[in-house]
């Protein structure tokens, strides 16, 4: 295999790695991907180590050798273009693709667009109702978590499409999710039971699959890529509970008693 | 509860059941063609978890286990119906079985400085998230018969 053929085949398993990695694929599943698609383009002593935030791969050629490296920081979960990337090393595994129509279906990948962000918004409202009621909240509670859930949305897409910082978006959340929830109770149904109603809209920002898939990372023997999403678990759940803390503190402050 | 009311009742909630994962799907981006076989799949745990719940009386933890059960197999037939990664049911069909309120409650009590509370609530969401992942383990592990082999 000549150099550059060389060179593009590799960058082209890395994109496909990263791509999968950062809209949230398993950590396994990119490796087991990435040694596919390096075998079906013919890379030999293809190596390579994927953690939950970053992707390592070297490999040989009698004439070359290269080493490539990816930073993933930020994962935001987007399951259509792990299809698409799947689809694309299946195909590819059975021969049906060249190296140009694989970089060229690679880059239709992740150019899919994520949905819009007023759908986003109604379906996190959607979701925050329907866990208001699943978790023995009646209508009003679902109603209002609904509400609250919209609200969350809106100002987690506000906040970042500023650049502002995740942890502080997720406070900021959270407050204003237990504010909502607080202010509906004392302004339209005294009935209301609060808690239902915020745990219902806080299920949007829980990070609940976060925690899973790192135990399932942990059964694996990935320990590193499990602790890395359990951190960030924890992280993101003292977050919460320090959003929902405070705007209870600041309730009871103005002299609200729920 | 009369059984009517109690078919209702559980009827209802896999009809919520399979909007909220419908929900969750759209967040996550599931594309299109895929949204009823994950609310679907989301749907059927739910059910298990509460029937195991409240008519086998179970604890949390073992409800869930075998709620993963079915779930992870529905998802698994999905994915190879549709040609499409296991992730996609996977991830959208756990949603409503994950422990988020139980994440929740935890840091919550920690910040109240309610240890005994605190470490209750740890310690049930730790044994959930541990079943979920279990089982997901568990039925993934089962190897397929060839002729229904994903590789096509």
């Amino acid at each position: 295999m000549d150099k550059v053929l060389f060179t593009r085949s590799l960058t082209l398993v890395l994109d496909a790695g990263q791509t999968l990695l950062e809209n949230g694929s398993e950590v396994f599943r990119v490796q087991q991907t990435m040694e596919i698609m390096a075998r079906s383009l013919g890379i030999e002593d293809f190596n390579v180590y994927v953690l939950t935030n970053g992707i390592f791969a070297s490999a040989r050629s009698p004439d070359s050798s290269e080493s490539l490296t990816r930073h993933v920081p930020l994962v935001s979960i987007h399951l259509g273009r792990v299809e698409a990337v799947n689809e694309l090393s299946r195909e590819l595994a059975a021969g049906k693709l060249n190296l140009d129509e694989a970089e060229q279906r690679l880059q239709d990948a992740r150019a899919l667009p994520p949905a819009p962000p007023r759908v986003l918004r109604l379906a996190g409202a959607a979701g925050a109702a329907c866990f208001g009621y699943l978790f023995g909240g009646g209508l009003a509670e679902a109603l209002v978590a609904g509400i609250a859930g919209y609200l969350e949305v809106v100002v987690s897409q506000q906040l970042s499409a500023h650049k502002i910082n995740r942890i502080f978006t997720i406070i900021v959340a959270a407050v204003v999710v237990t504010a909502c929830a607080i202010s509906m109770r004392l302004l339209l149904l005294p009935g209301l039971q609060v808690n239902f109603a915020i745990i219902g809209a806080l299920m949007v920002l829980t990070p609940g699959v976060a925690l899973t898939m790192g135990i399932r990372d942990i059964l694996n023997a990935d320990y590193l890529s499990g602790s890395i999403r359990l951190l960030d678990a924890v992280l993101v759940a003292g977050s919460i509970a320090c959003g929902v803390a405070i705007a209870w503190l600041a309730a009871r402050g103005l002299g609200v008693t729920v | 509860m009369s059984l009517p009311a109690a078919l209702l009742h559980y009827l209802c909630h896999f009809v919520v059941a399979v909007i909220s994962v419908v929900s969750f799907g759209i967040s996550f981006h599931v594309p299109r063609r895929h949204y009823l076989a994950c609310g679907l799949t989301g749907a059927v745990g739910w059910i298990v978890y509460l029937l195991c719940l409240n008519l086998l009386q179970c604890s949390a933890p073992v409800s869930v286990l075998v709620a993963t059960l079915p779930l992870t197999a529905l998802a698994r037939a999905f994915a190879i119906r549709h040609k499409a990664p296991l992730t996609v049911f996977l991830l959208s069909g756990i949603f409503p079985l994950v422990p988020g309120a139980g994440i929740y409650n935890t840091a919550y009590y920690f910040l109240q400085d309610d240890r005994a509370l605190f470490a209750n609530a740890g310690v049930e969401t730790l044994k959930i998230a541990l079943m979920l992942a279990l089982g997901i383990a568990l039925v993934c592990s089962v190897p397929l018969p060839q002729n229904h082999s994903t590789q096509k």
